[in-house]
């Protein structure tokens, strides 16, 4: 049983149609999610946590659907993204002495130790920290509570090439232990670094969904780096 | 709902929606028009709002193991716990009004609103309407607030206003009751009131829940 699988997803803005999007995501593997900006990334993750009402379509998660088990499959799954501040003005022990009400598996020891391997000081509050620093507070608190699945959008954006190795390294090793890990980002490396699998989105539609190496063999030209063979595909799409 | 009301009380809200809750007091203050207290609290509550914007408060309950309907009973649930905290306070300064004080000439000599019963009633009213007009439009958007804010803004002035000018209308006198007199008329009245703000917070709160759910966030 795949742990998340998402089936013909819709959506439908004035400017902007997401197409019958379907994938889905294989337990404990690295999924990278790679599109320009404005391809439809950010809402096929917010369709799949409904944040944005879809159009048609089904998201689900572990075999249960998501609209009607919610709350159930929230408890079991960790979301992050990019450099949003949340409550700008409290101290990240206070926000994170509330969310751990919310998570029955919460565990504080899993938070102290990314706590520290961040250097983040939970006395601070997210105004006062830098973007780097607030993407790895945000995912800190997606990561705290043994979540099974983790959806990160544009998890290394705004981080410095130190913080971003680490950062997938994290992953890996979360990987390692048995987490699957669906991560957005429009930075080609952070896929050749460690996904297993690679799902590209360009104009709202799901143009590749493979095993990096298939990707690489399917769609990549001789001697072509990754990142040299998207940007063709791309142009090639518009 | 616990966890979610505790959120809401921890993170969310305004210091200011807690403070505002001693506008209640006012309840106690001669030839003041006592009702306007209850918009006061109401006005520590928008801030909790703005509040909450400010923090992307709704986002961040969104992504926490909740339906999205929970996010709409939590904001409810904590608008009824600072009402009713005010309304509590009013409650007992209207039944020391009623009673230590009901001979007192500066209150009898009172040219608007006494405290007795129907004034709570009035209260609950105006708290209906907030959560109507201004929680209940909030979820038509997520973020829109000042937009409900203004016309209930209105409304609570124009219900303040003929409250306190109603007993000298003809006939009406009755609803300035000092002490327990007309105890009966007035305590049908306070349970008039307390239907309608129940019925306008349960309408609005049904609304709401299908409002946010086809909201993107």
């Amino acid at each position: 049983m795949n742990t998340v699988s998402v089936t013909g997803l819709c959506k439908e803005y004035p400017e902007f149609r997401l197409r019958e999007v379907s994938f889905e995501l294989e337990p404990g593997k690295i999924t990278g999610f790679i599109g320009r900006n404005g391809a439809g990334k950010s809402t096929t993750i917010k369709a799949m946590l409904n944040l944005v009402h879809k159009s048609g379509g089904e998201v689900e998660y572990f075999g249960m659907p998501l609209i009607g088990n919610e709350a159930a499959i929230k408890r079991r799954i960790g979301y992050s993204t990019g450099t949003i501040g949340w409550y700008p003005r409290k101290t990240i022990r206070e926000i994170k002495n509330i969310t751990k009400n919310f998570y029955p598996n919460w565990d504080e020891e899993a938070y102290r130790k990314y706590l520290s391997l961040f250097d983040l000081d939970e006395s601070k509050k997210p105004i006062q920290l830098s973007e780097g620093m607030k993407v790895k507070c945000n995912l800190l608190l997606a990561i705290s509570h043994r979540a099974e699945v983790l959806i990160l959008d544009e998890p290394t954006s705004g981080l410095d090439p130190f913080s971003r190795d680490e950062l997938l390294e994290i992953f890996e090793k979360l990987r390692d232990e048995g987490t699957t890990i669906f991560f957005s980002t429009h930075i080609t490396s952070d896929i050749e670094k460690c996904a297993d699998n690679i799902i590209y989105i360009a104009g709202g539609e799901i143009r590749a969904n493979c095993p990096k190496a298939e990707f690489e063999e399917k769609f990549g030209n001789s001697g072509e780096t990754l990142e040299e063979t998207f940007l063709r595909l791309e142009r090639s799409f518009r | 709902m616990r966890a979610l009301l505790y959120k809401e009380m921890r993170l969310a809200a305004s210091p200011l929606s807690y403070f505002f809750i001693a506008f209640a007091l006012m309840t106690l203050i001669p030839g003041y028009p006592i009702l306007c207290g209850v918009f006061f609290i109401t006005l520590g509550l928008f801030q909790s709002y703005q509040n909450g914007r400010e923090a992307n408060d709704i986002i961040y309950t969104a992504l926490l193991p909740v339906a999205k309907q929970d996010i709409v009973k939590g904001k409810y649930g904590f608008a009824l716990l600072i009402e009713l905290s005010g309304f509590g306070v009013m409650a007992l300064l209207t039944l020391l009004r009623m009673t230590v004080f009901s001979g007192s000439s500066i209150y009898r000599g009172n040219a608007l609103m006494n405290a007795n019963p129907f004034f709570l009633g009035m209260a609950l009213v105006i708290f209906g309407f907030f959560n109507l007009i201004f929680i209940g439009g909030y979820f038509k958007t997520g973020y829109q607030f000042a937009r409900y804010f203004v016309p209930y803004i209105i409304v609570a002035f124009v219900i303040i206003g003929i409250a306190e000018a109603l007993h000298y209308f003809p006939g009406m006198s009755p609803l300035n009751a000092f002490g327990f007199e007309h105890i009966l008329l007035q305590l049908g009245l306070l349970g008039a009131g307390a239907l309608i703000f129940a019925g306008m917070t349960y309408l609005s709160y049904r609304k709401a829940c299908a409002n946010f759910e086809l909201l993107d966030l």
